[in-house]
């Protein structure tokens, strides 16, 4: 009857209101039999909507609607193969020149409309249907609409040409708008006169008319206006939906006949993308790829095996394993892997240096279930020994396998970034490009976007966006409106809106941007297979899809991922072997050093990888991990999986038991568990043990067995599970298990469902964990350096690193315009750390190192007017470095230590006002006279509070004193320490203040927000009960400062305090005011020049403009919270 | 689109079946030439719903008319 050939999803960025799966099942509830999705100029969502519209028997067209050049638009259909390659390419070029990078070299160039110009469009004809366009913007309707009946005709003829009479149909539409039936009728009449036929469109824009309204918004977003401005461009009514084929025929009563074309044309149309796509992954087509693979093999293994104790086990295990590539056809695959880390380590070599110590250390290392691979491990794909680990195969590599495995490589940040686009180089921009990822929305960017498009106030929104960390769900967001604005506003029209419209926007895509490594290679050129673009980041190209659908197109996905900690402990090597001349290869360290188990034992593992979080802390003081085999385990324990399939409590028990009395027997759920849940003491902590358990326990077969993986780690996987399920249980009851055992221990496995490791995985970070506790243990001011050097990294800000180790003894030093480097250093003679000047916020870069050359080419700065002179910084940069207190040795020119000469930071910010500092020039600094800067009048001392506001705005870290210690007089009487603590007795009542470190709201939790204060002595775990929480949700979530009363709880060495009630805790004796008065340079960030006399007379101290509010520039806490609805 | 011609005037107008005018101030409706729907300002407390019709009467005058969806009452937009 009719077939909707004209749909936008969300993909449509800002213009479409509903996902894929959303008209995919409004279709489905219509009964519509075919549905074609036509977003603007991409097919970012159609392999989504292809999948979701194969699973509910609805033939899925794929298509787009494309620009012209001169800002018209066709729809355009794939027929077959042929048009979905024309498709590609056209959107491809549409694209082309989006991005334009220009000498400036920005990261991100506003991004300009794709558009495509019709001889490009007559150039790919072929294969596609070409439908002459909307009723607003249509090539041919538009033109009828500005009552250019001329420009009409000439433009539909010349698609005609080029689609001819079969292909090309003049499309219809009825918006309810003022002249549908006008141009409805012309539209006709210029079909008769060509001899095509017309067909009937809906130009759905969402699936549902309560959509309608943040279709409206979203339209708004996009021209960056409001609602209010925006009204000519946006749909003017609901009728833009979906509606059921019925409701479209009446629409159309005068056209019957195009309603019928719509459904004709749908019938004819027989491409579909989930089976028809005809990729071929690189290699597969060279016949000698197995006998090279081999040989590579064979030849390593003896370098790795000969005269060890694996030996015997390793030949027949790599023959297995080739073995089972050969029949898959995957060596090519393998060797294609080989040749990219061949190419990452040519890039290692330039990026370290050949005499760097890092030269020692492999380009990247595998993650992953890859690991558990021998072929991978002697490619170099892998660093751990699969034997010696004992890594099974089955996970990555079966012989009932049903895609392609995933090889994932981690390298340092540093490497990652040049070896991004030299995969580009090798394979050819045609041929290798980076998966998508989709920015969808969360509160916080539906919060700013939508209130801005309703016209909120600006300050309305922020108050409100900034206390969104975390809503659970759409009450939960109304409430937290109420709270912060108040009821009366709350209740406003406008928040109304925004109330309703936040939800509904809630987890819709808003543009497209590149995954952090995902890179898909391929033989026959990509842009056959799906449009590419460029990105943002100059030099790198984008497939229009996602991971996801990138695996459904069953693309070779490369992910090449930047990991921090592995940068970090490369600096940190690298700084050993500046600063004591030692050269430590990581691979060699021993692992089983006692020194460093003790450590983690106690938990003492902050800025350590992976088992440094408040979770990992409490759990490790009870496991106790004793090797690397037990750290893998512990890696792979506090994780969304195992928490969420029961797990943690049972393994932490049992290992408690077994530490206790060594001949405690493990209870397993069925005795054909035993073998595969042994290591782990009976419950499921890896990924690989849910296939062994279905294997053993229901007798599934391995590819089975992978197929329940997926369906556990795929967002669409609930009717897959279902399926599952029943084979589970079916197979488990067949081999003899009675169905209660079968149904719980299928319970862990969906439990499993949310993320866990493969053990493989889980050894390569435990491995990474250990070698970062190493260096911690034996080299703690480098590894301290390497962390503050390589933020954002991990779970403590750097404020808190810096804490820790000054209670480790550790000396952390300011930054000092004359000791500092850049980056943050180790000094040699103090072992102290240093923090580096480029630490300074707002300093730029580029002077901050001007600053560094010019004292080690010349000598230190002897005052004020000399390093103003010499290092060619500008005015605003110098005050930036004073106020950090960068300068206070400077300003009487006897280079006082800080601690000496407390006054000196106004001084050396006074003196640096009235000097001229010299210019840079091409190839130098033009020297400007070196005067000696005036003497500064008396200035007031800062105040210990004064100078912690200081650092804390100019570097985001206190040195000199905690703020809690600064703060103890004035808290109320029986507050007690984090150190005191300890020596309580469970369930004492208590009192404790601290600055929030970092909040968690696990979605694992049940509502349950965890939250890390810290003091001048340590640190205090708070557990926010929801009740709590709904009480105080606006301290939780935004004071950083707060006062806890409640009841402490010791649990096998950890101590919690649950908390009862919490406020926020102020200062009472500092009126509060914005920082900008004490802070001159801030005033040139928010673009409003402060005169100079007003900001030399504040750091002077005068009037109350020096008050200062710590609230303004205390770094933020970490967050960590549930951001599903 | 929803472009105001003339200050708008309650009518009379009468429905038939298909939830189109049949008459309006007692004439007849003999065809109607166009609809359309205008929706807007549905976040500012004041939203305007309004389906309107172009139309002619029996006398073969031009009419356009429309109902006020928030509140179900006709008005007279020109003619009629």
């Amino acid at each position: 009857m009719y077939a909707e050939l004209h749909a936008h999803s969300a993909y449509s960025f800002l213009d479409g209101a509903s996902t894929p799966e959303e008209l995919a099942a409004a279709a489905a509830v219509h009964e519509y039999s075919a549905v074609a999705l036509t977003d603007h100029d991409g097919v970012w969502g159609a392999m989504e909507f292809a999948h979701a519209c194969k699973g509910l028997g609805i033939k899925a067209i794929t298509g787009a609607e494309l620009s012209l050049d001169d800002g018209s638009h066709v729809t355009v259909l794939v027929a077959d193969r042929r048009g979905y390659r024309n498709l590609c390419r056209l959107i491809t070029s549409a694209h082309e020149s989006t991005r334009e990078h220009g000498p400036s070299r920005r990261q991100d160039p506003p991004a300009m409309p794709p558009a495509v110009t019709l001889e490009q469009l007559e150039r790919h004809a072929e294969g596609l249907v070409c439908l002459s366009g909307c009723a607003r913007d249509g090539a041919v309707a538009a033109r009828v609409e500005r009552g250019d009946a001329r420009g009409a005709e000439q433009t539909a003829r010349r698609l005609l040409g080029a689609f001819g009479r079969d292909c090309f149909r003049v499309e219809l539409q009825r918006p309810f708008w003022r002249h549908d039936r006008a141009r409805n009728r012309a539209l006709a009449g210029l079909a008769e006169r060509l001899g095509v036929a017309c067909v009937a469109t809906g130009n759905v824009h969402s699936h549902h008319p309560d959509r309608a309204r943040l279709q409206d918004a979203l339209v708004a977003v996009r021209l960056r206006s409001t609602l209010d401005q925006t009204e000519p461009q946006r749909r003017g009514n609901s009728s833009s939906v979906m509606v059921s084929p019925g409701e479209m025929a009446e629409r159309f009563r005068d056209h019957p006949r195009a309603v019928a074309e719509a459904a004709a044309l749908a019938e004819r149309l027989d491409f579909d993308l989930t089976r028809d796509l005809g990729y071929r992954y690189p290699g597969s087509e060279d016949p000698h790829a197995d006998r090279k693979l081999a040989e590579l093999c064979r030849a390593r293994l003896g370098e790795r095996y000969r005269g060890t104790t694996e030996e015997a086990e390793a030949e027949p295990r790599l023959e297995e394993e080739l073995h089972v590539i050969r029949s898959l056809g995957l060596s090519g695959f393998f060797l294609l892997h080989h040749d990219m880390l061949e190419l990452a380590r040519e890039v290692a070599r330039e990026v370290r240096g050949t005499s760097s110590v890092r030269a020692l250390l492999p380009p990247g290392r595998g993650r992953g279930s890859s690991v558990s691979s021998m072929v991978c491990y002697l490619t170099g794909l892998s660093h751990i020994d699969p034997i010696r680990n004992r890594l099974l195969l089955g996970r990555f590599l079966n012989e009932e396998i049903t895609a392609l495995p995933d090889i994932d490589l981690d390298f340092p940040r540093d490497i990652r970034e040049k070896l991004i686009p030299r995969v580009h180089e090798r394979y050819g921009t045609e041929r290798a490009a980076l998966v998508a990822s989709f920015a969808t929305y969360r509160w916080r960017g539906a919060i700013r976007d939508l209130g801005k498009a309703l016209g909120l106030p600006a300050g309305e929104i922020e108050r409100v966006a900034r206390s969104a960390d975390v809503y659970g769900d759409p009450h939960d967001f109304a409430r937290g409106v109420e709270e912060v604005i108040g009821e009366s506003r709350a209740g406003s029209s406008r928040w109304r809106a925004m109330i309703e419209l936040c939800p509904e926007a809630y987890g819709l895509p808003r543009h497209a941007s590149q995954h952090p490594g995902g890179m898909v290679i391929a033989t026959e050129p990509l842009i056959d297979l799906c449009p590419v673009q460029p990105s943002a980041m100059e030099g790198r190209n984008l497939v229009q899809w996602d991971k996801d659908s990138c695996a459904d197109a069953g693309f070779l996905k490369i992910d090449l991922l930047g990991l921090g900690m592995l940068s970090a402990v490369e600096r940190c090597v690298d700084e050993v072997a500046r600063v004591r001349g030692e050269r430590i290869d990581l691979s060699r360290v021993p692992y089983d050093d006692r020194e460093v188990y003790e450590v983690i034992q106690r938990a003492e593992t902050t800025g350590v990888f992976q088992i440094e979080s408040r979770a990992q802390m409490q759990s490790i003081r009870r496991t106790k991990p004793e090797n690397l085999d037990d750290l893998t385990v512990q890696v792979a324990l506090v994780r969304p999986g195992p928490i969420q399939g029961g797990a943690v409590h049972p393994y932490i028990e049992r290992r408690e038991r077994r530490r206790q009395d060594p001949g405690f027997e493990i209870p397993y759920a069925h005795p054909s568990l035993e073998p595969v849940l042994e290591e782990t003491l009976g419950v499921i902590v890896f990924q690989d043990q849910v296939l062994e358990v279905a294997m053993s326990l229901a007798g599934f077969g391995a590819g089975d067995a992978e197929g329940l993986r997926r369906a556990m780690s795929r967002k669409r996987s609930e009717a897959a599970m279902a399926v599952y399920r029943e084979r589970f249980i079916e197979g488990a009851v067949e081999r003899g298990v009675d169905r209660d055992v079968a149904e719980s221990v299928f319970d862990q496995v969906k439990g499993f469902s949310g993320f866990g490791f493969p053990k493989a995985h889980a050894a390569a970070f435990g491995l990474l964990a250990y070698q970062s506790t190493w260096l911690r243990v034996h080299y703690g001011p480098e590894f301290l350096c390497a962390l503050l050097n390589e933020q954002p990294m991990g779970f403590y800000p750097p404020d808190s690193l810096v804490h820790e180790c000054q209670r480790r003894g550790m000396t952390i030093l300011p930054p000092d315009v004359n000791r500092s480097a850049v980056e943050c250093r180790v000094e040699s003679a103090r072992g102290a750390v240093r923090i580096g000047l480029g630490y300074v916020l707002g300093a730029q870069e580029e002077e901050v190192r001007r600053v560094v050359e010019e004292r080690e080419e010349n000598g230190s700065y002897r005052d004020a007017g000399d390093l103003a002179a010499r290092s060619g910084v500008g005015h605003d940069t110098l005050e930036r470095l004073a106020w950090a207190g960068a300068c206070e040795g400077l300003a009487d020119g006897a280079m006082l230590s800080a601690a000496d000469n407390a006054s000196t930071r106004r001084d050396a910010l006074w003196q640096l006002g009235v000097v001229t500092p010299g210019r840079a020039v091409p190839g130098g600094v033009q020297l400007s006279l070196p005067l000696e800067p005036p003497q500064p009048p008396p200035l007031r001392e800062l105040t210990p509070w004064e100078r912690l506001v200081a650092d804390y705005g100019s570097f985001r870290i206190s040195i000199d004193q905690h703020p809690l210690a600064l703060m103890r007089d004035d808290l109320p009487q029986g507050t007690v320490s984090s150190q005191v603590l300890e020596r309580l007795a469970d369930g004492s009542e208590v009192t404790i203040a601290g600055l929030v470190v970092a909040r968690q709201r696990p979605a694992t939790a049940h509502g349950v927000t965890f939250m890390l204060l810290e003091d001048e002595l340590g640190t205090i775990n708070l557990v926010v009960a929801p009740h709590v929480y709904q009480r105080h949700r606006l301290i939780v979530r935004t004071e950083p400062f707060v006062l806890a009363q409640g009841r402490l709880e010791f649990r096998s060495g950890v101590i919690n305090v649950v908390v009862k009630s919490l406020r926020a805790l102020e200062r009472p004796d500092l009126p509060r005011a914005e920082i900008k008065h004490i802070e001159p340079p801030v005033g040139r960030e928010t673009g409003r020049e402060i005169p100079a006399e007003q900001g030399l007379a504040a750091a002077a101290g005068g009037g109350s403009s020096s008050a200062a509010d710590l609230r303004a520039v205390i770094p933020a806490g970490h967050s960590f919270g549930r951001r599903g609805r | 689109m929803g472009k105001r011609l003339y200050r708008p005037r309650p009518a009379s107008v009468e429905l038939g079946p298909a939830g189109v005018p049949a008459t309006i101030a007692g004439r007849e409706v003999e065809s109607v030439l166009e609809q359309w729907l205008v929706e807007d300002r549905w976040w500012n407390g004041r939203p305007l719903r309004r389906r309107y019709f172009q139309l002619t009467t029996a006398g073969g005058a031009d009419a356009i008319v429309f109902c006020d969806l928030e509140s179900g009452r006709w008005y007279s937009q020109r003619g009629a």
